[in-house]
């Protein structure tokens, strides 16, 4: 069969209920914000450990932080892969599924990697707590504790591994069969890891590091205020993550063109649009940051920003990449069948908006809570954003009740 | 159709019956937990009993950690498992269903960074301020059940949708109102046993004994309405699915539920009368009672589904069996069974695309792989394993295999008489192929 058609054949004969651009959009933006959450769980997952085992004021203070931070990050991360997760399978099912089914028991092992090295993080966190607080002999420092950590980040290392072979068998239609045929009969077992590429593999793992340099400085800046935080602790910290923000920036740099060297010759890439503006958005990062070593906590939200505006361009610039892949096979997106429904879509939209004004009520309550060093007591416009959040839950409820009640009456009545 | 993925005596669709098995326990806990939460609070500050928020913070750590963790992955994991499974299953509810999911994802934030900031800060921030998140974290994750329930309850019974291809009428089909609320008052049943189980952990005597009465009220109160709305559920459910209650749920699966419900009432009642009885295991032992009943209600909803994975629609073995008009698509037998089955289906040896002699043990197989195994292990043991399944229909020993082959025949014909199998589609020497191959597995060897 004729690889063209089979990809055709394996589209979802429903279509898709929107036009795939905007699904192409979220896939983007949301695995953007996937990877930056992977990232800061893979940094301070290994800081976190690394500063324990080095002990000392300063880092054993930090670890001690970042081991928390790291059991949010991992929550982030995941909550944050759904939504590509979704989309992806909406646009390039056949690819998707292809790659997933080839690979079944890794799909699964992934999941049970995740749990293990979820719930080392947790127990790393809870009981390093619990050495400090009764400090007991020396002789236990380190050692065993110190060991859930280090596995829990071995075992996230390792679920990057799965997602980048799965994402990276996926851009391979040619050779799906070669995976699993053997002769007459097919190989059903889903026990093999059929692709890696190193240089793509480290263009998404290497960042962890320049990310969590930005994370550290976001940290100096967070708590400079607080009367409980030594300032010579502060810019410690806030020295350190400049100082790895840069270095490994210019690592990625280096891994990006080793990665662009790689790739299949026919596809020139480095005359792709999205790739020149992802590139150049890495170059005035790592002048930016350049520049941040003078004065970490003041540059520390611009960073942020610029950095996730990279990650973002670089996002785009890997979409484009698979769109060139499956380019190959006249695959594209933009020709996938449609089955309009705007109903669902106003229902997504709306809440999504609304979602957002509720995650915003949400996150300044944390944010303003963490600032002060003592009980933090709302201002009046935080109480009606509060109150304005719960009142557009029970209207969405409503709403929605509502519209089932009218849809069930015309049905079933 | 995709690769398959076969998993030794198991079978892929057994992996993800366990991993949605295990997910209830930590996600009904997520919709419910917080309910009793902002009581208790709402409690603690009004009648100035700070003693309670003790409570609060146990009852939160225990939902952050294994509601956010491990409830959240395996939830990730009944995808994946689908995924695996079921490719063309799962691709067919997302297709129709993505921006249903998507909403449920703008909870699911809403949720997960809920549980974070109330649990952090506790006695970090002012009473009415933490209040509000709890509320917003109760309301948002109930909102999750009401989207779910949609997408599960049109996996039983898709309303008017098999007409109108519309999301909204197989979204509120004839199974959602009963469904919801019968979850929305079981779920606080499950939350009073949870919040007993922590309660034992509490030293204050008066804080353990007032939670633990009040859980068990909860709790009665939410088993009892939860049953009532169930017998009106399975009023609701389509006669063809009731029917397959009788011919395909083993009398264990029913006797399950009763029992446990019947133990559960027992419990809280007693807890009720004797709260500060109670220790840590037999509270454990009650949620693992209550797991065992959940559990055969979700196995008979997934039993009864038989013989579609989206009815009305594509079957089991993700072969599309109507037609919906409404979108364009159309069945899949006519064309399978003009052009042949192994010669459509993208992911077969070359090898096998032409029957002969000597292929056609093989190319049966990867037949049954397609059409088969979904529902049977073609192993000799596990998931209604196929061997035995034929050995069962007892077809009298011939003295030649080819009039065995021929019986054999003659029920893959009649497959489509079952009100629990899809009918076999394919081309007659296809047809020939599978019975020889079925007929060379259940030969007792
Ligand atoms: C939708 C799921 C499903 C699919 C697909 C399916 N079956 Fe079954 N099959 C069942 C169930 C359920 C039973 C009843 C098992 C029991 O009673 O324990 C069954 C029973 C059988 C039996 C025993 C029948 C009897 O009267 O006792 C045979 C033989 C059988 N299946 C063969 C097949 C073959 C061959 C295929 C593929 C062409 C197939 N099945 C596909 C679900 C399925
Ligand atoms: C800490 C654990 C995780 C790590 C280290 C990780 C890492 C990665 C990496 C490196 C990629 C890019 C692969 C490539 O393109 O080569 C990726 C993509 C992706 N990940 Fe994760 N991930 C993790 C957890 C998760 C989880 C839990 C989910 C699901 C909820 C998820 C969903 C996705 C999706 C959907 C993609 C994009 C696939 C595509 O567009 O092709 N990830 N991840």
């Amino acid at each position: 069969m004729e690889i063209n058609t089979m990809l055709k054949a394996l589209q979802d004969p429903m279509g898709i209920p929107f036009y795939p651009v905007v699904f192409q959009v979220l896939m983007v933006l949301t695995f953007a914000l996937h990877i930056m959450f992977v990232n800061f769980t893979l940094g301070t997952s290994f800081l976190s450990v690394y500063g324990y085992l080095k002990g000392g004021e300063n880092w054993g203070r930090l670890s001690r932080s970042l081991a928390k931070a790291a059991t949010v990050n991992i929550s982030m991360a995941m909550l944050l892969g759904v939504a590509p997760l979704l989309f992806v399978q909406v646009v390039y099912d056949p690819f998707w599924y292809a790659s997933n089914t080839l690979s079944a028991a890794w799909v699964m092992g992934f999941i049970f990697i995740m749990m293990l090295g979820y719930s080392l993080t947790y127990v790393f966190y809870l009981k390093r707590d619990s050495r400090e607080h009764h400090t007991i002999s020396p002789l236990n420092k380190g050692g065993i504790k110190g060991g859930f950590g280090i596995v829990a980040f071995v075992l996230f290392l390792l679920s990057g591994i799965i997602m980048h072979a799965l994402g990276y068998q996926l851009l391979q239609p040619e050779k799906w069969l070669q995976w699993y045929v053997r002769g007459n009969s097919v190989d059903t077992s889903g026990i093999s890891l059929h692709a890696f590429q190193l240089p793509r593999f480290l263009h998404f793992i290497i960042p962890s590091f320049a990310m969590t340099g930005i994370f550290l400085m976001l940290y100096a800046w967070y708590f400079k205020n607080r009367t409980d935080f030594d300032k010579g602790y502060l810019e410690w910290v806030g020295r350190t993550g400049a100082k790895m923000a840069f270095t490994f920036t210019a690592i990625q740099a280096i891994v990006g063109f080793w990665w662009l060297f790689s790739l299949p010759g026919g596809f020139n890439f480095f005359t792709n649009p999205f790739f020149l503006i992802g590139a150049a958005l890495g170059i005035a990062l790592l002048v930016f940051l350049y520049n941040a070593q003078k004065d970490p906590v003041k540059y520390a939200v611009p960073g942020i920003l610029g950095a996730f505006l990279t990650i973002f361009g670089m996002s785009y610039a890997r979409e484009a990449l698979r769109m060139k892949y499956l380019g190959r096979f006249d695959y594209s997106i933009f020709t996938y069948k449609l089955n309009i429904d705007w109903g669902s879509t106003a229902l997504f939209l709306a809440t999504f908006v609304m979602g957002l004004s509720i995650i915003g009520y949400l996150l300044s309550v944390a944010y303003k809570s963490g600032r002060v060093t003592g009980e933090y007591a709302a201002t009046h416009s935080m109480n009606k954003w509060g109150k304005i959040s719960i009142a557009l839950l029970l209207i969405w409820i409503v709403v929605v009740a509502g519209l089932g009640v009218i849809i069930s009456v015309r049905n079933y009545l | 159709m995709y690769p398959i993925w076969e998993v030794p005596n198991l079978s892929a669709g057994i992996i993800l019956a366990l991993i949605a098995a295990f997910h209830i326990l930590p996600s009904h806990l997520s919709t419910s937990a917080m309910w009793f939460n902002v009581y208790v609070e709402t409690k603690a500050y009004r009648e100035n009993r700070p003693e309670l928020l003790e409570f609060i913070r146990k009852y939160s750590l225990l939902l952050l950690v294994f509601s956010y963790v491990l409830g959240s992955l395996s939830g990730i994991g009944i995808w994946y498992s689908a995924t695996v499974a079921n490719p063309r299953g799962i691709s067919g509810l997302i297709h129709n269903y993505v921006w249903g999911w998507a909403t449920e994802w703008v909870f699911f934030i809403i949720e997960v960074t809920g549980i974070f900031i109330y649990y952090y800060t506790l006695g970090k921030v002012d009473r009415k301020t933490h209040l509000k998140i709890g509320w917003i974290f109760a309301i948002g994750s109930w909102t999750t059940m009401v989207i779910i329930v949609g997408i599960l309850a049109f996996m039983l019974s898709p309303g008017k949708w098999p007409e109108t291809g519309n999301f909204f009428d197989g979204f509120f089909n004839q199974t959602y109102w009963s469904q919801l609320l019968m979850r929305t008052t079981l779920m606080f049943g499950i939350a009073a046993a949870y919040a007993i189980a922590v309660a034992t952990r509490i030293k204050d005597a008066d804080v353990r004994s007032f939670i633990t009465k009040t859980a068990s009220r909860w709790g009665i109160a939410g088993l009892i309405l939860g049953c009532v709305l169930f017998l009106w559920y399975l009023k609701t459910l389509p006669d063809a699915n009731r029917m397959l209650i009788t011919a395909l749920a083993p009398q264990g699966l029913k006797t399950g539920i009763i029992v446990s419900l019947g133990l559960l009432v027992l419990y809280f009642i007693y807890a009720n009368v004797k709260p500060l009885t109670i220790r840590l295991f037999p509270a454990i032992l009650a949620i693992a009672v209550l797991f065992g009943g959940i559990w055969s209600t979700e196995r008979i909803r997934e039993m009864i589904r038989k013989p579609y994975i989206i009815p009305q629609y594509m079957y089991s073995n993700q072969i599309i069996g109507k037609d919906v008009i409404a979108k364009g698509v159309s069945a899949e037998a006519k064309i399978i069974n003009e052009k042949g089955l192994l010669k459509v289906a993208p992911f077969v040896p070359d090898g096998l695309r032409e029957i002969n002699e000597g292929n056609q043990v093989q190319a049966g197989k990867m037949i049954a792989l397609i059409e088969c195994s979904s529902c049977h292990v073609l192993d000799e043991k596990g998931l209604r394993a196929m061997p035995q399944m034929i050995r069962r229909l007892e077809f009298k020993p011939h003295a030649e295999a080819a009039e065995e082959v021929a019986e054999i025949e003659g029920f893959i014909d009649a497959l489509g008489g079952y009100p629990y199998m899809p009918p076999f589609v394919g081309t007659s020497a296809e047809k020939r192929a599978l019975a020889t191959y079925l007929h060379s597995i259940s030969r007792i060897k």
